[in-house]
């Protein structure tokens, strides 16, 4: 509970803090500094220190995965802010109003990790998104950001549209707005609940396959991710999609999911087509922010691999995952908002003249690929593994793996693009401090793809 | 006939005269007032089956919020006589055929419906629908996603205010 309300509150105060004053060092230090309280109120609440406590009536439900999953959402926000923060003010004037809705949207992100009804799902998934509609509309003179604003927003409104549906029918055939069922005893037959829980249940997988943008469902992803400000897109693309795929896991491991046996069949073809769709188009971009686009959804198709196998290992392995593309995509979103050109041609000598950007990128880049001694690499081998220990799924892990090969090829043209091509990339200015951080954050990413234990464990201790 | 009854038959006689008048009111301006008048009649109706909160908030946000977005709609299109699009003969027949096809689906509805038959509405009983009783579920059973939605709606009025400001930095272009 911690980490709802304080995140809602720090939203207020950044609000106020737009009044004070106009500097906009000063209010990116604030957001900062809340932010750090913000993590440490989550992890007091982890390690019982200091928990406020509400009578939520069974609503919510906080495991140590969902504290988790949110201590890796603030701490990878926190990261964004601290390495694009000062980037906020080039989109538009309201910096204070655009970090209040970064800390909005994380109260929806706490809600979302620690749901217990099909009524704070949806509670969670709009103050998520609402926030969202906005920061893609922030550059308001580009006619592509009004336009990702305005898809975002009909799009959205449409899934949620479908989710109140698929609501509704479950709550018609369950009386209630929760998520645990009366379980049938293994031996006994299903019970039969018509047409209705299955249909709802459709209807859910469709609205969440839409939020997390897999495919049949991720028409609006490259367009919104492009036309949005590319400071925000980072933000959108990491810790809001990871969220939206804690809590499409969390409605997955109820017992509603497992009734049917349907999802046998529709799970695997939805993941080889969001892999496919990803992978296949992201070959044939030539601007490195619709390729990171068109990559987060083939990313996409591997996190689902969690929703396919469903244990212990894949519980692990998403929150690995989420850490791992969320730290990296952050990292080169906030080189490429840097960049002059978005394209793979501004990339051109990067290498020669800021060698440490060119270094860190590939870094992520590796990561984002799969490549070992990163955290990319256990990411995905825990997603395969999970996959293999429980449907000894090897087809679907060989598709996967094929498809990872195929994105090898569009990471590293922007290496190529980097190092051995010749060009002059122009880039903003740069100061220390950035440089720094883009290390310290590829350290990281390196350090959990030695040892990745190292965040595990804290599900567990 | 008693009172109720009176009201009962004068509301819908009034719904159903609005409804026709919606439709055959040239003017786009005066059916969206005989369309507040037709959801007055049906808020009527709510009172009647005792559900205070049903006829008030179908009063605040149908007749009130979407008919004033009607209007404002209206108003932006400048419709009149010479924008009227000449509508010819087969859309009409498809328009008829489609409403038609509408309400035999109601009407078989209401007839397949046995649960109902011959039964008369509960007027004035039942406490359901009271203001009270939601308000008592709303700030006990349900008090956290009440005061969660807050966070929903300020982050909604944030952005409004985002969206609809002047930037600064389009001013000085």
């Amino acid at each position: 509970m911690n980490s709802i309300i304080v995140s809602a509150l720090l939203g207020v105060v950044m609000m106020f803090s737009g009044i004070f004053t106009t500097n906009k060092t000063a209010i990116k230090n604030v957001a900062i500094a809340g932010l750090l309280i913000l993590l440490f109120a989550n992890i007091a609440d982890t390690y019982g220190w200091y928990k406020i406590t509400v009578d939520a009536k069974g609503m919510l439900e906080f495991t140590r995965f969902g504290l988790l999953f949110n201590s890796i959402a603030i701490f990878s926000t926190l990261i964004y802010v601290i390495l694009s923060g000062s980037d906020f003010a080039k989109v538009g004037t309201y910096v204070a109003e655009y970090f209040a809705l970064i800390f909005f949207v994380l109260c929806g992100v706490s809600i979302l990790s620690c749901y217990n009804t099909l009524l704070m799902l949806f509670l969670g998934v709009e103050i998520m998104t609402i926030p969202l509609y906005i920061l893609a509309g922030t550059d308001k003179k580009n006619l592509k950001s009004n336009e990702a604003s305005l898809k975002y927003f009909l799009m959205g409104a449409f899934s949620t549209g479908i989710m109140l549906m698929g609501i509704a029918l479950i709550y018609g055939v369950n009386g209630n707005f929760g998520i645990a069922f009366d379980i049938p005893a293994p031996t006994s037959p299903i019970p039969n609940y018509g047409i209705l829980l299955p249909l709802g249940l459709l209807f859910m997988f469709v609205s969440m396959s839409f939020k997390v943008s897999a495919a049949p469902f991720h028409f609006w992803t490259p367009d919104v991710y492009d036309g949005t400000p590319a400071v925000f897109t980072s933000f959108m693309a990491t810790v809001v999609k990871a969220a939206g795929f804690i809590a499409f896991i969390k409605l997955f491991q109820t017992h509603y999911f497992q009734l049917l046996a349907s999802w046998k069949i529709i799970l695997p073809l939805v993941i080889i087509l969001t892999l496919f769709i990803g992978n296949i188009t992201a070959v044939f971009q030539q601007s490195v922010k619709r390729m990171l686009a068109y990559s987060s959804i083939a990313q996409a198709g591997f996190m689902l691999f969690a929703l396919y196998s469903n244990n212990d290992l894949s519980n692990e392995g998403i929150l690995l995952y989420a850490a791992a593309y969320s730290f990296a995509t952050i990292g080169i979103f906030s080189v490429l908002v840097k960049m002059k050109d978005y394209t793979f041609e501004g990339f051109n000598g990067l290498a020669k003249t800021q060698p440490v950007l060119a270094a860190t990128t590939t870094v992520f880049l590796l990561s984002l690929a799969g490549i070992p001694l990163t955290a990319g690499f256990f990411a995905k081998y825990f997603m395969l593994s999970s996959a293999i220990k429980q449907h000894n799924g090897f087809f679907m892990v060989i598709i996967a793996v094929l498809f990872a090969a195929v994105s090898v090829y569009y990471y590293f043209r922007v290496i190529q693009a980097m190092y051995f091509k010749q060009g002059d990339a122009e880039t903003t200015e740069i100061n220390g401090r950035f440089k720094l951080g883009l290390v310290l954050l590829a350290a990281l990413i390196i350090l959990l793809g030695v040892m990745p234990n190292m965040l595990l464990q804290y599900l567990y201790f | 006939m008693n009172l109720i009854q009176i009201i009962f038959w004068f509301l819908s006689s009034f719904a159903v005269i609005s409804a026709i008048m919606v439709l055959v009111s040239k003017s786009p301006v005066h059916s969206v007032l005989w369309l507040i008048a037709v959801f007055f009649a049906i808020s009527g109706h709510y009172i009647l089956l005792n559900a205070q909160f049903l006829a008030i908030v179908n009063l605040i946000v149908y007749a009130g919020a979407i008919m004033v977005l009607f209007l404002f709609v209206i108003m932006m299109m400048n419709l009149n006589k010479d924008t009227d699009p000449q509508k010819n003969i087969w859309i009409k027949l498809a328009g008829a055929v489609s409403g038609g096809c509408l309400l035999m689906v109601l009407v078989s509805l209401v007839k397949q419906a046995t649960e109902i038959n011959g039964k008369e509405a509960m007027l004035g009983k039942g406490d359901i629908g009271l203001i009270g009783t939601l308000g008592k579920v709303l700030f006990t059973d349900f008090v956290v996603p009440f005061e969660i939605s807050s966070v929903l709606f300020l982050s909604a009025m944030v952005g409004a205010v985002v969206i609809g400001k002047k930037d600064s930095k389009l001013e000085n272009n």
